[in-house]
């Protein structure tokens, strides 16, 4: 024994590898959003709304971790609030609104109704963190539908009001013990209260904004493609911390997740590039097609990480990415979605890549995969928690709690976005005025993402002017 | 005085540049510009939608020469910048009313002599091909 148990600088209760693993999986998760979406829509984006939306994805960061420690985290995590009857489901609404504000609340033993079965081992501040950094990746999500004629001082508005009506409320019932955890659906990391829900939100809020003008969407080309790769590089590496964090023990469950996150995702991408080469009119393998199927490979996995085998998760990459790319490809032409201009198509690689992950669960769920605990007696805990598909338990009992959460998250998010959109717009307006639309970022924040003088001083001749590369 | 100026594929500047030295141009100056002709633009495709690209970039080279060079350098530019596909570009030549060097306030024809064998670096059009 290197110490004497006593002169450990911590708690009975901590271990330093769960609590190292926790803090470096939040951090990895947090680069997905900075600079990970930043510079994946920078480069999505045309050149003159690069910092306006870079410059939305950092407030939104800002903006989301303000909100999460003055009431946000209690509100999805805390003890419920009981506002009904035991057992009822506004017993298991929300938390209470309080903020993490004394010492104690940062540094004692962090406590979640999503987890009773054996205790957490780091502090409640790992926790905190860990959740900010799902809760503030989600309005950077549903931003991609939004981009290119939100007005700014909205966006202010509308991140506090959907962190706490919309996604605390998702967090609490699916994650903290609430009405739907207690029935028995399950959401390893996110597919449900993260990816469905910022894909209903980008349609339903594209759908209140109005579209991106005409002349915008003629030429809604990207302004970088090398920026594109850079941000989603570290999203697809940054899942590792998503879904590797989930099982909240750096255990074998938080390994078998990083393993299946990466496979379901490199099927994702194949899958999704030989559909392009086999199946569009040009028949050519497209960067940023690959990428979409990337992204419903990361998407898919999301609510099953740590709850299917091998297998399993190759599985979701296929099917997620080729259902995903018919939606993309056809269902896109049908009404309401072609009449709603989601402008990265946010509803497509998260929405339905979301809902068809977590439906997935229900069918590939193995009960041999345990996220808690461990078989055997060398573990005398309160037992282990794993989840049985319709394949290994025969039973359709998961696949429906599974689609009656889907319901539920599908129809509070759409509404409650709604809601906020509508109060926003009758306050401070929804959309830039049409002359501040064709000039972009140089008329709202009096920058350019390329600054340049046109005369005076000289700016070189880097090799991107060599006459052979223009 | 006549000035040549051509709209070029950018990837035929070099070929241009050695053709018109060894016809005795000692300079010329070159810009990057954008346009379309009979072949019209192009499409590219992103995330599944396809974009027209109306303007093709080009560079314009536009050479001062004297009258009895002209015909030379036109030779000598369209020849460079042909390859004999859609998109090799125009080639036009206009009257030049005066020309003063800048520094040494020369007006008219200076008939500077030609500098390609003795200051030219550059290789030459047969070490290219």
């Amino acid at each position: 024994m290197l110490f004497a148990a006593t002169n450990l600088p911590y708690p009975s209760w901590l271990n330093p590898a769960d609590n190292t693993w926790q803090l470096v999986a939040a951090t990895l998760v947090g680069l997905m959003s900075l600079p990970g979406l930043a510079v994946l829509y920078g480069g999505l984006v045309r050149k003159k709304w690069i910092v306006n939306t870079m410059m939305m994805c950092f407030t939104g960061f800002a903006l989301t971790l303000v909100v999460w420690m003055l009431w946000g985290y209690n509100m999805a995590f805390g003890p419920q609030a009981h506002f009904g009857s035991t057992g009822s489901f506004w017993s298991g609404f929300i938390g209470h609104f309080h903020p993490i504000a004394s010492a104690f609340s940062e540094q004692g033993q962090a406590i979640s109704g999503a987890n009773t079965l054996i205790p957490f081992h780091f502090p409640t501040a790992t926790l905190v963190y860990f959740q900010f950094v799902f809760a503030a990746i989600t309005p950077l999500l549903f931003l991609g539908g939004l981009v290119g004629r939100l007005k700014f001082k909205a966006w202010l508005l509308i991140v506090p009001l959907w962190i706490t009506m919309v996604y605390c409320v998702n967090a609490a019932l699916l994650w903290g013990g609430g009405f739907w955890a207690q029935k028995g659906a399950v959401d390893f990391s996110g597919g449900y209260v993260i990816h469905l829900s910022a894909g209903c939100a980008a349609f339903v809020g594209a759908a209140i904004v109005g579209p991106r003008r005409w002349q915008d969407r003629e030429n809604a080309f990207p302004s970088n493609l090398m920026m594109v790769a850079v941000g989603i590089g570290i999203v697809w590496l940054g899942w590792n911390g998503f879904n590797g964090g989930d099982p909240f023990y750096a255990g074998a469950d938080a390994a078998a997740a990083v393993l299946n996150t990466n496979v379901a995702t490199a099927v994702g991408l194949l899958v999704w590039m030989f559909m392009d080469m086999l199946f569009t009119k040009q028949k050519k393998p497209t960067f940023l097609g690959a990428l979409n199927g990337m992204l419903c490979g990361l998407v898919a996995i999301t609510p099953s990480a740590g709850f299917v085998n091998g297998t399993g998760a190759m599985l979701v990459g296929l099917i997620a990415s080729a259902l995903v790319w018919v939606a993309w490809n056809y269902l896109s032409k049908v009404r309401p979605f072609s009449k709603v201009d989601d402008a990265l198509g946010v509803v497509y690689t998260h929405g339905c890549a979301g809902l068809i992950g977590g439906l997935l669960v229900g069918i590939l769920a193995d009960p041999h995969m345990i996220e808690y605990g461990v078989v055997g007696k060398i573990y005398d805990g309160a037992g282990s928690f794993s989840v049985a598909g319709w394949f290994y338990g025969h039973s359709f009992h998961q696949l429906w709690e599974q689609t009656i959460a889907a319901v539920w998250v599908i129809c509070w998010t759409s509404a409650i976005t709604a809601l906020i959109f509508f109060v926003v717009k009758k306050t401070v307006g929804l959309r830039e005025s049409d002359e501040v639309l064709a000039i972009g970022d140089l008329a709202i924040h009096e920058e350019e993402a390329f600054p340049e003088p046109t005369f005076g001083e000289p700016v070189g001749t880097p090799s991107h002017s060599h006459s052979d590369n223009v | 005085m006549k000035l040549v100026s051509a709209v070029i594929k950018p990837f035929k500047l070099d070929e241009v540049k050695v053709a018109a030295r060894e016809v005795g141009v000692s300079g010329m100056t070159v810009s990057q510009v954008r346009g379309f002709g009979r072949t019209g633009g192009h499409i590219e495709i992103y995330r599944g939608k396809e974009y027209e690209f109306d303007f093709v970039d080009k560079l314009q080279v536009e050479i001062v020469t004297t009258d009895e060079l002209a015909d030379q350098v036109v030779d000598a530019v369209s020849n460079a910048a042909r390859t004999d596909t859609v998109g090799d570009g125009m080639l036009w030549v206009t009257d030049i009313e005066h020309v003063v060097r800048i520094r040494t306030g020369e007006r008219g024809e200076t008939r500077r002599p030609s500098t390609l064998s003795d200051s030219s670096g550059d290789r030459t059009k047969e070490e290219y091909l």
